[in-house]
This record gives C-alpha cells, sequence and structure tokens, in this order.
C-alpha cells in the first residue's frame, strides 16, 4: 500500500453521513455562534462552492484549523482542508486584512526583532503598543505573544558551537522552525543534545518558514514559495536518504502533508521530502533502541497535553510513549481536544475571546493537577500552545525534548539552557 | 509488542478493551472516528424484534430460539445465553461504577418500552437511569417537555403518538432562553449548559408551574454531560416527580455518556490506549497470522504490531465494509470473505420498512466458535485475527433492535477464547 493514495478534500464530502459528531465536538461552534461547525462549513458548504463563482459563506473564517473534526469522523471527511481551501478562495476573492499578512510572516517578524530583541520585547509587550496594534491591526491586547531571544537565534549559537559539536557517520537533518530561531532557541539546544546523546551527528541546514501560518490565514500563493525554496533547501538531503527532524510539531505537519496537500503539491521530491519528515518524538520512538539508557531519576508528575497538531500526525503518542520510560516520571494526559490558540487564530482580535474558552477545558486541567499533583510545569510539544496555556494557566510548560534532554543531566529544565553548553563530543 | 490490537472504538471495541483490560491484556484501540455510540440512543438492545414479525419481543431470552429459525447463523448462537446475562451484568457492574448506572427488569429479563423522538415504543433490555421512567409499561401520565426552536424534537408529536398508543400524554414547551442565550445550539452545547447547576436550577424552576401531580416529566436527552448524574438527580429532588430523557437525533448525549465512561475506565483504570484518527489500510502476515497492521498517517504508514487482533468496525452503517457502484461489498481491511449479496438488485427489499429488514444489512463476516474469521469452506483464516460485534453475519440489528447485545455479548466471548487460546 502507499501512503500517498490521495483524494482531493473536496471529494471526501460524499463519505458524510451528516451524523453531526463533528459538530458536537468541534472546540470553536461549542462556544461561539459565529461558526455553525464542521459539517456545515466542510462537507454540506462545499456542494455549493463552485470555481469562478463567489463563496457562499464568510463564517469559514472562524474555523481555526485544529483538525479535531478530521480526527474524530468516522468517515474520513477531510473537513479542516476544505475550510482552508474555502478561506483561501474567500482570500483570493476579497483581499486579506493586513494583520493576517503580518501574522502569516512570523519569520519576518522574528527576523527583523532579533536584531534588537530588548527593543523589539519592550515594544511588542509594552501596553501601550499592544493597545495600538489592536486598534491599528486587530491584534488582541491580551493575546500571548511571544518573546523574543535576547541571548542570541538558535542559528548564532549553531554557528557558534558546531565546529565542535559530534562527527558521526550517523546523521539526522534539524529543522528549527520559526520560534526555535528567533523565540525559543533553546528548544534547540536541547534536540541538539538528545539526538547527539543517541549518537548522531546533527546537520542543520539552511531552511525557511515552514509556511504554515500563510496557510492557515488563506494566503496560498506566500506559502507555495516558502514551500518550494524548503524543496530546494531539504530536499536534497531528502534524497540522500536523510531523516529531517523538527520540534514543533505544526511545521513537522506542514511539510509532511498540510502543504503539499492545500497546495495540491504531489510531484516525486515534495513526495520525497514527505517522506524524510519527522516530529522528533515520532523519530525518537522509531529509534528507541538507540536510545540511551542512563537516565536521571527526574521524580516528576508532568501534565501533558498533546496538541491537536500533534494528533493530527495520527502517529499515536510518541511523547508520552518515551516520556513514560524516564524513571520517576508520571504523566497525566490532558484529554483535552484544543487548547485554543491554533497557530495565530487566538492573536486575532475578534477571535481572542473564542481560544480562550476553547482552551478553558485544557487551563482547568493544569491547574487541578497543580492543586492536586503541585506540579511546577506542564509540558506540550508546539510552541503556540505553551504560550498559549502559560497565559491561561500562569504555570510554566516545556516541551518534551526538553524533559528529556533533562532526563540525561544535559538540561536545566528550569533556566531552559544546556548544562554544559560547550559540551561537544567528537568522535 | 502489545497482545491485543482492537479495531472499532464502537461499543464493541470498548468494551471487548475493557474485558482485555481486566484480564490484564495489555491493549491498544484505534478507530478512524468515533464508533456509532455517539449516535446510537446509549440505550442496550438485546432483541426488540423478530423478522416479518411487527408485535415487538417481550422477553429477548425466550425469543432467542424463535430467532434462530430465521437466522440460523445468528451472533448470538455463538454465545451461551448464560455468558449474555453474565456479559450484561459485568456492563452494568462497570458504568455504575462511572457513576452511570443502567436499569431495566433484569430479573423477569423483560424489555423496557421507552419512547422514541416520535413517541413510538423502543424496546431494550437496559436504559440509563435517566431514560428508565419513560418505560411504557408503567402507569403514570406524561408530561413531555420541549424547548422552542430546538431541532427535532417536537413534544406534541410525541405527546400524540404516545395518546394514540393508549398512554395519558400531553406537551408543554419552554423558551431556549432558560439554557442559554446562544441562537442556534445543538444538543450537546445544551447538555454542556445544563452542567451548570445555576442553569439546571433555572430548568427545574421553570418546569414546576407546569407539572401536575402524579405526572413523569420527559425531556429532551440533553440533561447534562459531565455532570449529568447531579444534574438528573437535582431535577428529580426538585420536582419530586420521575424524570426521564429521550433520545434525540444525533448526535445523541446518552451514547456519548457511555462512551465517554467506557473509554475513561479504559484509559485510566485498565492503561489502554484509545487513538481516534487511525485508518487501518494494511496488513502483513506471516504463514497464517497477522504481523501487523498499518494506519494511514500524515507521511508514512504507522506499523501496529500485536500478538492477536480484533476485528469491531461494525457492518455497512459503522464503515466496517465499503461497496462499489456495481453492488459489490466487500470488508474494509482484511477483505475478509463476506456472506453479503454481491448485486445491488439484491441489497433492498421493495419496501422501505419491510419488517424483514434489507438483505444488504443482514450480511456479513462468518466466525468460527472461537470468533475466527472463517472463508467459504469454514477454514480459519488467520489463527490470531479474531472478529466480534455488527460485522458478523446473519444479524442485522437495526432491524432486531439487538445492536448492543451483539456487540456485549460477542465482544466478551471473542475475548474469552482469545484469552483461553493464549
Ligand atoms: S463527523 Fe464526518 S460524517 Fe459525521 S457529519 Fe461530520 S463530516 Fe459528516
Ligand atoms: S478544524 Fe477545528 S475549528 Fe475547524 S471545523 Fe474542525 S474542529 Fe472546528
Amino acid at each position: 500500500m502507499s501512503t500517498f493514495d490521495w483524494i482531493p478534500p473536496e471529494f471526501t464530502l460524499d463519505q458524510c453521513i451528516k451524523c453531526n459528531i463533528c459538530v458536537a465536538h468541534c472546540p470553536v461552534a461549542q462556544v461561539t455562534d459565529r461558526f455553525p461547525g464542521p459539517k456545515y462549513a466542510g462537507p454540506q458548504a462545499q456542494r455549493f462552492r463552485m470555481p469562478h463563482q463567489p463563496s457562499p459563506d464568510r463564517s469559514v473564517d472562524y474555523c481555526s484549523g485544529c483538525r479535531v473534526c478530521n480526527e474524530i469522523c468516522p468517515n474520513d471527511v477531510s473537513i479542516m482542508e476544505m475550510n482552508a481551501k474555502a478561506r483561501a478562495a474567500l482570500v483570493a476573492e476579497q483581499g486579506m486584512p493586513l494583520r493576517n499578512r503580518l501574522l502569516g510572516r512570523n519569520e519576518l517578524m522574528g527576523k527583523i526583532g532579533s536584531y534588537a530583541p530588548r527593543l523589539a520585547n519592550f515594544a511588542l509587550h509594552h501596553p501601550v503598543s499592544r493597545l495600538a496594534a489592536s486598534a491599528i491591526f486587530g491584534i488582541a491586547r491580551e493575546a500571548p505573544l511571544p518573546t523574543w531571544s535576547t541571548t542570541g537565534t538558535f542559528l548564532d549559537w549553531w554557528e557558534q558551537h558546531y565546529p565542535h559539536r559530534k562527527r558521526s557517520h550517523k546523521k539526522v537533518v534539524y529543522f528549527h522552525g520559526c520560534a526555535t530561531m528567533y523565540y525559543e532557541p533553546f528548544i534547540g539546544m536541547a534536540a541538539v543534545a538528545v539526538l547527539e546523546h543517541m549518537g548522531y551527528e546533527v546537520i542543520v541546514p539552511p531552511q525557511r518558514c515552514c509556511g504554515l501560518p500563510m496557510l492557515s490565514n488563506g494566503e496560498f500563493r506566500a506559502a507555495e514559495k516558502l514551500y518550494d525554496q524548503n524543496l530546494e533547501k531539504l530536499g536534497p538531503y531528502a534524497q540522500d536518504g536523510y531523516d529531517i527532524v523538527g520540534t514543533s510539531t505544526s511545521c513537522t505537519l506542514t511539510l509532511k502533508e498540510e502543504a503539499p496537500h492545500l497546495l495540491d503539491r504531489h510531484e516525486v521530491i515534495s513526495r520525497t521530502l514527505t517522506g524524510a519528515v519527522w516530529d522528533i518524538f515520532e523519530w525518537i520512538r522509531e529509534h528507541e533502541e538507540e536510545l540511551p539508557q542512563d537516565f536521571i531519576d527526574l521524580s516528576l508528575t508532568i501534565p501533558y497535553h498533546q496538541p491537536c497538531q500533534y494528533r493530527a500526525h495520527r502517529v499515536g503518542r510518541p511523547s508520552v510513549d518515551i516520556l513514560r520510560r524516564i524513571p520517576g516520571v508520571t504523566i497525566h494526559e490532558s484529554g483535552a481536544r484544543c487548547c485554543g490558540i491554533a497557530g495565530t487564530y487566538g492573536y486575532k482580535k475578534e477571535k481572542y475571546d473564542i481560544a480562550m474558552k476553547v482552551g478553558e477545558e485544557l487551563f482547568t486541567f493544569i491547574l487541578e493537577e497543580e492543586t492536586h499533583h503541585h506540579t511546577e510545569f506542564n509540558a506540550c510539544d508546539s510552541e503556540t500552545c505553551r504560550w498559549q496555556i502559560e497565559h491561561g494557566t500562569g504555570q510554566a510548560s516545556r516541551h518534551p525534548i526538553e524533559v528529556l534532554a533533562a532526563a540525561y543531566g544535559l538540561y536545566d529544565l528550569e533556566h531552559r539552557s544546556l548544562r554544559n553548553p560547550k559540551h561537544a563530543i567528537t568522535s | 509488542m502489545i497482545d491485543l490490537l482492537i479495531i472499532g472504538a464502537g461499543l464493541t471495541g470498548l468494551w471487548a478493551g475493557i474485558l482485555a483490560g481486566q484480564k490484564g491484556l495489555r491493549t491498544r484501540i484505534i478507530a478512524t472516528g468515533h464508533g456509532a455510540l455517539h449516535w446510537t440512543p446509549g440505550t442496550i438492545e438485546v432483541l426488540g424484534y423478530l423478522p416479518g414479525d411487527p408485535q415487538p419481543v417481550k422477553r429477548p431470552f425466550e425469543a432467542m430460539e424463535r430467532l434462530f429459525t430465521h437466522r440460523p447463523h445468528h451472533p448470538y448462537r455463538l454465545v451461551e445465553p448464560s455468558a449474555l446475562r453474565a456479559g450484561l451484568t459485568a456492563f452494568q457492574q462497570v458504568v455504575a461504577r462511572s457513576e452511570l448506572p443502567y436499569q431495566g427488569a433484569m430479573r423477569a429479563e423483560e424489555n423496557l418500552f421507552l419512547p422514541s423522538p416520535v413517541g413510538a415504543p423502543r424496546p431494550v433490555l437496559l436504559a440509563p437511569q435517566a431514560q428508565a421512567a419513560g418505560d411504557m409499561r408503567r402507569s403514570e401520565p406524561y408530561l413531555i417537555v420541549g424547548f422552542h426552536s430546538m431541532r427535532d424534537f417536537y413534544p406534541t408529536v410525541i405527546a400524540e403518538n404516545l395518546s394514540k398508543l393508549g398512554h395519558h400524554a400531553r406537551a408543554a414547551w419552554l423558551s431556549p432562553d432558560i439554557l442559554t442565550d446562544r441562537s442556534d445550539v445543538n444538543v450537546v452545547q445544551l447538555a454542556q449548559a445544563l452542567d451548570d447547576r445555576v442553569v439546571a436550577q433555572r430548568l427545574a424552576a421553570a418546569l414546576k408551574p407546569l407539572l401536575r401531580p402524579g405526572e413523569r416529566v420527559g425531556l429532551p436527552a440533553v440533561l447534562g454531560l459531565e455532570r449529568h448524574p447531579e444534574v438528573f438527580q437535582l431535577l428529580e429532588a426538585e420536582l419530586g416527580a420521575p424524570i426521564f430523557e429521550i433520545p434525540t437525533l444525533p448526535p445523541s448525549v446518552p451514547g456519548m455518556r457511555l462512551a465517554q465512561a467506557l473509554r475513561r475506565h479504559f484509559e485510566h483504570d485498565l492503561q489502554g490506549q484509545v487513538d481516534l484518527g487511525m485508518t487501518v489500510s494494511g496488513f502483513q502476515t506471516h504463514n497464517d497470522m497477522v504481523t501487523w497492521v498499518w494506519s494511514q498517517a500524515s507521511a508514512r504508514a504507522v506499523k501496529h504490531r500485536a500478538s492477536a487482533f480484533l476485528l469491531a468496525t461494525g457492518g455497512i452503517l459503522g464503515g466496517g465494509f465499503h461497496s462499489d457502484h456495481s453492488g459489490r461489498v466487500w470488508e474494509s481491511i482484511f477483505d475478509l470473505p463476506l456472506a453479503i449479496p454481491q448485486n445491488r438488485s439484491q441489497w433492498f427489499r421493495p419496501t422501505f420498512l419491510a419488517p424483514e429488514g434489507h438483505p444488504v444489512f443482514r450480511g456479513g463476516i462468518r466466525v468460527d466458535a472461537g470468533f475466527h474469521p472463517i472463508d467459504d469452506e469454514g477454514r480459519v483464516l488467520y489463527r490470531n485475527l479474531y472478529a466480534a460485534g455488527n460485522l458478523l453475519t446473519d444479524s442485522d440489528g437495526i432491524a432486531e433492535r439487538s445492536l448492543e447485545g451483539i456487540a456485549i455479548a460477542t465482544a466478551k466471548a471473542s475475548i474469552d477464547h482469545l484469552f483461553s487460546s493464549r
């Protein structure tokens, strides 16, 4: 069999039996009247969407893209993809607000801010500028926007340390994504440390934003440019048989599936790249026999939320499978559908409240865990989700790779830094 | 490697998962999406109608022999009646521990007759506590209450049809504002609104003046989701009258509660794991054993290895079978031989509500006494593959009103065989 037996999303509408299960579980429809729900926005409205004719409804813009509907639909209807394509058609028809254009360009924003991160942080998080951003652009004042790294970007660190890092005949390519690059370089450091500890030499080739923020804002053409550049930069590694692992689960999903599916890209090189990309824990689980057993007993209870974007990979729960191997670690899974933020969705003024209401079930879980088990932090694989969880609960959130690195004594979980940043094992 | 991979997250899959977990088997459930529990009424129907007979069955266990004269290969044939009884009792115990008690006339082994969303009698053996007081064998007059603007629930239709059946029944309407200020809501949202104590109290206050002494109150099945037991108790206590829920058109809140309770028990108490969004698309065999199945995923198929596999994907309605325009029907994962008409013209009888049911819904997989799928010659296909639930041949769960009985009975029997053959 082949995973590439790909059916265009529109073609799946006839599989819908109108059971309404998706409407009952869509986290957005549950909290707002502005979105009628997946069945209506997806397979039902799709019947009225004709090429070269105006879009029948605008409410589809309220779909957050969380893919909960896809996950639970008993009939494999590609609801979320239908919605995303419908939004792109709306954008093509009616244009898009400058705000969405900005949010789609997180790579550019990251880069600009990183030139003077302290100033950028001050400007971005200052109440006055947030007020202005809200009034002018419609970016929610309270939205959990990220903070630029003040100790340099991930690439700064990598370029400085690369000459002394581990060399090995086993090699793996690392896709850091924009968030690790500009805001959380320590996630990349933790990933590099773990991969090296597993005996691999890490390669960090030039790379572009995966394009997800643009895809989810309906800017397909701009997203395709990024995708083409990534094909060009990463494709050769895939062709040479390297695995490409990422720590941002939404980036890896985009490279694997979202970009090629939404952009109708199914040529050989695109399929080769798809086949080479892994979420880091999915990859670690596949290489479990190479996972060293020199764990420190962490004696920790960690509430864990598997992001909706990770569930959309449909690979089970790799982070849980691996973290449970660490002695003394107890994982409590949230079982929550979505934290609400859904990429850039919750940043938008008109959607902020929806996102916070959607997140409530997760926030409640985290806070109850804190009360009952005195947990000090939680874990989640996606950066925007972590920021949203911290915003909604006040509790610190960590990437599971930070936990794994800490379990090998390589990483300080509290200060989010490598224990020995210069540490290089050359072989 | 795990001991057992169950494919399908309906009642059969979840219940089999629980039974396997109780026996200490490391078990995982994967499925394309939520199972039929999310749109069925949450009741346990064991046998409600015999083929061709418009009269409902009063005592399901007594009617089994007559069923077998029409359906010689019926799945119940593979299960000892005592095993079915034990299975139902075990089910009651598990759900009661999850604060979702089920009731029935189990000692007399008689069906309850509960009003459907149009007021017709539904013969069920076990009902959630919150539906039991609707039983038509009881004599209290009915007050059926609905909410204006709520879709697919019409108390007047229900009351009229109940009256035609000889019951005293009347209808009343309430404003949906009591529950929510949303303009267009589905039953799940109403149920979630009622999880709030304040809202539940507001509903009780609105119901009180409508109620006449001696009446029982039927409401759409939206009496809370997460806090359903509290909501139900609160209403009963405040009104001092029997309350019951009438299941609605899909999605079904009582079905979701049951699915949730079973899944939680399986995952939290029995270390099981349920993953949805995983469509099985292929399998590998070695000699006469299945070594793994794989499911579709984002970049590459995911391999699932297990010592044994239980197929619980349901029949035509559950998605276990596929068909094409010509009328060919096949089992969607292992392409198991199906006893089902392979020609479209033989699928259906001429009348939609034919009391005999339609041949296409009755067909399915043949299994041996150990619940292994077999071929036309009766040979076992794979020694570690089992099948249970409504994909088995010679039953029509919907026409017979036996969906859940078959699920519980065959889940138990197949897990027992699987366990003893280890
Ligand atoms: S869950 Fe799937 S089949 Fe059911 S209504 Fe939604 S799209 Fe249709
Ligand atoms: S992707 Fe999420 S928000 Fe959009 S329709 Fe599906 S469940 Fe609702």
